[in-house]
């Protein structure tokens, strides 16, 4: 069904832009080649169930085990690198996985992989299930968004991503949790690759190529960076907007830049970030209730 | 075959260096990796184009694109990054690629979404030295001309004028510059008209070259562009001519002697995260003190 | 924090609504309209409209509109009109595959037309099959397009065809002794390239070099420098116009002066010919276009095109016209409705259309027609040849 098609594609990108957002909101570390491990959970996944002969379930958590195994190289990478040349070797990271996909044999090459459909139980999954299973991811990841910036990680890595010197200095080693926003990060992204696969049938190298990076990265930044539900609005808008221009064929991707740029000059902060438009509409609404609960009372 | 791979190589590395120009100029000041740059880059084309067609005189046709499109530059950052410098980078970046992805859209539209020929490279011909086995290009000629010409005058305005002056200064500490006493404004104006300039100047070079110009034709600049300017050091623009030509060389003797491996892309970013690893601040940049 | 928590919980909350409103809003599904006899006949089509084959979408598009005037022209499907629906897809199989689900759940086509490329309609296509609604790939070369069921079929050559028609062209009619390959980096110019291969080299030829690049690959001098010291006979370039004009431009610049061999993939009037100007004189192309035609159909489309277009057709265009013609060819004989279009079309036997004469479609949904070879002179396609051995032409059905 269409609209389930849809859904599904929203449910991918919310995924893609919360696990983004651990990485680039929390932790602050520049990421633009985040679809790289997007890719490597995907072939992974397919190659396991395809060619191994792995059930679903099992090639889904290590989809996101091998996108975090390389997540981790380029989280000890990025103690070495900094800002934006840390940025620029994201973007190369991505641009050498998609040539591995591209020119190796055992990934299909220039043809591409045909991934089968996952069974559970005896259940052939289609759309329907695909799309229950990412309800389920995108709730699982929301409540662990949820908490973390109260944990004692989501702590440190907000010290990581405001003043590196300053929590070194209260004995946080600002270096393990950017790996560790790395390690979480890819994991996610790389289960989020495996459930795309499943769910088309049929993947390539340019699936997940530098331009898809950069629509992760605009979700969560149009959305507000660091913010839990941020990402998630971002996603939504942004890949239903496509759909929902779909009738202006022509103009869509016009429509796509324009939007981009006018969100950004005059909701810099995102969407739902700090004094944006609606948390501020928000405070009006609440502060207006508060005022007639005091009333009543 | 071995002088005219060497050829090949500075060529294309030319091409590069021409190319990422514009954005290193840009990031010298502001700090911001703008892709949109790369979309003035095929604006600038496409004004020249639009000219040729109407006047016929190649001069005019590369002066009004270079022109249109530097004042496109200045309203770019007076209208768009402007405001958004006390944000985060990420917030100029994103605002500069939704541009780059309308500017892309904008020019399929007007000019339709087939390649058109810039030719007016028909007029230089190739010159041909059978003794090394070499050929040369026209086109090449004009190329490695403008590159030497501009970057001279670039080096003249950065490093021996008053402009420069303050604009070393704004690069350095942009508040400190301010206090004391730099139009600072107005360096940045004028680093974007620079900027935007010298993207145009690359797009109309670079269709030349290949005679053909197309909407999407920013598409490879948009990324190359930043691994030229991040492996040189990020804004330095000796560390971006130096940079372009490594990429430009790599590329072509891997292409010439073992074959593409990788894609050429891939090859330019592998040279670059295997040269970070070894130079984490890039081929000229200078490691920030902490 | 409490006001944060309810804030968010709200935004998650509207966001599953949605998604969930959107799986209940589907109640308004359309199935194929079999009973109205009056309503006109909805074709399905996507194309690159956007994206970095727009110049290609733009080509398919025209067709398409050109191909449906002309139908409804002709009287429609016995007095019913046709009408296109017709939608982007910027080149990305994710947003192939909505539109195929919009289209066989939500508007209601009987039949589809694909006017992109390999992934996007490799992704697209099992829909169709699963919706069993038929759908005609124009010219995306993908072997696995067809392979999934009886609904797919494909109007252009399979890869493997045209590979050995090129093999054929070069070794049989130029008789080339060594060949270098310069392909484009994707299905398209592998299939063809080792399709190639294996006829030449079954033929005693020697392949002695072969490269492959990107589609956005412009600078070709270190690789023909490379060539040109290996001095083959041949050169043959499965790629696109935008790469192939830069390889013809500069093949010329160097002076290499060795006989080139293109595909259907520089069939394009405007973006090779026009850019490579002269220096394309003399390439040899394997197409599916015969400009040459004594057809009527192909010297009808030729002239339609051009003059609603204002510049001559190319390969994608006419593969692409064809697809809607067979579609109403069968609708017209069998029957307006999926299954019966679908058998209409396996049974269509000697169908004049633009791109030649039509045999027939094998059991996976092949084409099976003459290759055409045509030379580049005086900046035009002409003929050059044409291949019916049956041996080569003769796709696999399996």
């Amino acid at each position: 069904m269409y609209e389930q098609v849809v859904a599904i594609n929203v449910g991918l990108a919310m995924l893609l832009a919360m696990s983004l957002n651990i990485i680039t909101g929390f932790a602050g570390q520049p990421t633009l080649g985040h679809a790289a491990f997007y890719g490597i959970g995907a072939y992974t996944s397919a190659l396991l169930t395809a060619k191994a002969g792995w059930p679903f379930f099992l090639a889904l958590p290590a989809a996101g085990a091998m996108a975090a195994l390389v997540g981790v190289l380029l989280g000890l990478f990025s103690v070495r690198v900094r800002e934006d040349f840390l940025a620029v070797t994201t973007i190369g990271i991505n641009f050498v996985v998609v040539a591995i996909f591209q020119y190796v044999q055992l990934f299909g090459a220039s043809l591409g992989l045909a991934v089968p459909k996952p069974e559970f139980l005896g259940v052939r999954f289609g759309n329907t299930e695909i799309l229950g299973l990412l309800i389920l991811l995108n709730a699982l990841v929301y409540l662990f968004m949820r908490h973390l910036p109260n944990s004692w990680l989501g702590l440190a890595l907000g010290g990581v991503r405001n003043d590196e010197e300053a929590a070194a200095s209260l004995g946080y080693n600002a270096d393990h949790y950017k790996v560790f926003a790395f390690t979480i990060g890819t994991f996610i992204a790389g289960m989020t690759g495996s459930v795309y696969a499943h769910f088309m049938g049929f993947i390539s190298s340019t699936d997940f190529a530098f331009p898809v990076s950069i629509g992760v990265l605009s979700m969560a930044v149009l959305g507000g960076l660091g913010s839990v539900t941020g990402p998630l609005i971002g996603a939504l808008i942004l890949t239903l907007a496509p759909e929902v221009f779909r009738f202006v064929s022509d103009y869509r991707m016009l429509v796509y830049g324009g939007l981009l740029v006018l969100m950004m000059r005059f909701q810099p902060q995102g969407l739902v970030g700090d004094d944006s438009y609606l948390q501020r509409l928000w405070t009006k609404i609440r502060g207006r209730r508060e005022e007639g609960k005091a009333n009543a009372g | 075959m071995f002088f005219q791979q060497i050829v090949n190589g500075i060529v294309v590395g030319s091409v590069y260096a021409l190319t990422a120009m514009g954005a290193t100029l840009v990031y010298g000041i502001m700090r911001i990796l703008d892709i949109s740059n790369a979309g003035a880059y095929a604006l600038g084309a496409y004004i020249s184009f639009f000219f040729l067609l109407q006047t016929g005189n190649p001069l005019v046709a590369v002066v009004m694109g270079v022109a249109l499109t530097a004042v496109f530059g200045f309203i770019v950052q007076k209208f768009l990054y402007a405001p958004l410098m006390d944000k985060s980078p990420n917030v100029a970046l994103i605002a500069g690629i939704g541009l780059f992805i309308f500017l892309q859209d904008f020019l399929r539209l007007v000019g339709g979404p087939q390649a058109r020929e810039l030719n007016f490279g028909a007029m230089l011909p190739s010159v041909r030295l059978p003794g090394l086995g070499l050929t040369l290009y026209g086109t090449w000629f004009l190329i490695l001309g403008a590159t030497a010409v501009l970057l001279l005058v670039l080096w003249y305005l950065l490093n021996r004028s008053t402009v420069g002056l303050a604009w070393r200064a704004t690069a350095q500490d942009l508040e400190t510059a301010k206090a004391m006493g730099i139009n600072t404004n107005r360096v940045v104006a004028f680093n974007f008209i620079l900027g935007y300039g010298f993207a145009a100047v690359a797009g109309i070079l670079v269709g030349i070259l290949y005679n053909s110009i197309y909407p999407m034709m920013g598409d490879v600049p948009a990324y190359k562009m930043l691994a030229v300017i991040v492996l040189g050091g990020l804004g330095n623009p000796l560390g971006t001519v130096l940079a372009a030509l490594v990429i430009g060389m790599a590329e072509t003797l891997i292409g010439g002697y073992v074959g593409f491996f990788l894609p050429r892309d891939a090859i330019a970013f592998v040279v670059l995260i295997l040269i970070l690893l070894w130079r984490p601040q890039g081929l000229l940049g200078r490691r920030r003190v902490s | 924090m409490k006001n944060k928590r309810i804030q968010s919980l709200l935004v998650v909350l509207i966001a599953l609504g949605l998604i969930v409103a959107g799986c209940g809003g589907a109640g308004g599904d359309k199935k194929p309209a079999a009973a109205d006899n009056k309503a006109p006949i909805k074709i399905g089509f996507f194309a690159p409209v956007t994206g970095p084959a727009a110049a290609d979408g733009d080509s398919v598009t025209k067709a398409a509109k050109l191909a449906v005037e002309k139908i409804n022209k002709d009287g429609g499907i016995n007095g019913r009109k046709v009408e296109l629906v017709a939608y982007d897809d910027n080149l990305k199989p994710q947003e192939a595959v909505s539109i195929a689900q919009k289209l066989t759940t939500k508007d209601g086509v009987v039949a589809a037309v694909s006017g992109s490329y390999s992934h996007t309609t490799r992704a697209a296509a099992p829909i169709f099959e699963n919706a069993k609604i038929p759908m005609i790939a124009a010219y995306a070369l993908h072997p696995d397009i067809t392979k999934g069921g009886d609904y797919v079929f494909r109007q252009s050559f399979v890869g493997t065809a045209q590979g050995k028609a090129g093999g054929y062209v070069a070794v049989d009619m130029l008789k080339a002794k060594t060949i270098a390959i310069l392909n484009v980096d994707n299905d398209f110019g592998t299939t063809l390239a080792d399709s190639f291969t294996q006829y030449v080299e079954s033929k005693g030829a020697k392949v002695v070099s072969r490269d492959k690049f990107t589609m956005v690959e412009k600078e070709f001098n270190p690789v023909l420098t490379k060539i040109k010291q290996l001095k083959p006979d041949l050169i043959y370039m499965p790629t696109y116009s935008g790469t192939g004009a830069q390889i013809a431009r500069q093949a010329k610049e160097l002076n290499l002066g060795i006989q080139m061999l293109g595909t259907e993939g520089i069939d394009s009037t405007m973006e090779f010919l026009k850019v490579s100007g002269p220096t394309a004189d003399g390439i040899i192309i394997t197409t599916n276009l015969n400009r040459n035609s004594k057809l009527k159909a192909t010297q009808d489309f030729i002239k339609d095109y051009t003059a609603m277009a204002g510049h001559a057709p190319d390969m994608v265009a006419a593969s692409t016209y064809d697809c809607f013609m067979v579609l109403a060819e069968s609708m017209r004989k069998n029957g307006a409705e999926p299954d019966k279009i679908k058998d209409g079309i396996y049974k269509i036997k000697d169908f004049e259309a633009a791109t030649g004469l039509i045999k027939g479609y094998n059991k996976l949904g092949e084409v099976t027609k003459n290759v055409q070879v045509q030379v580049i002179k005086n900046g035009a396609f002409t003929y050059y040849g044409e291949i019916s051995d049956p041996a080569i032409i003769t796709p696999p059905d399996k």
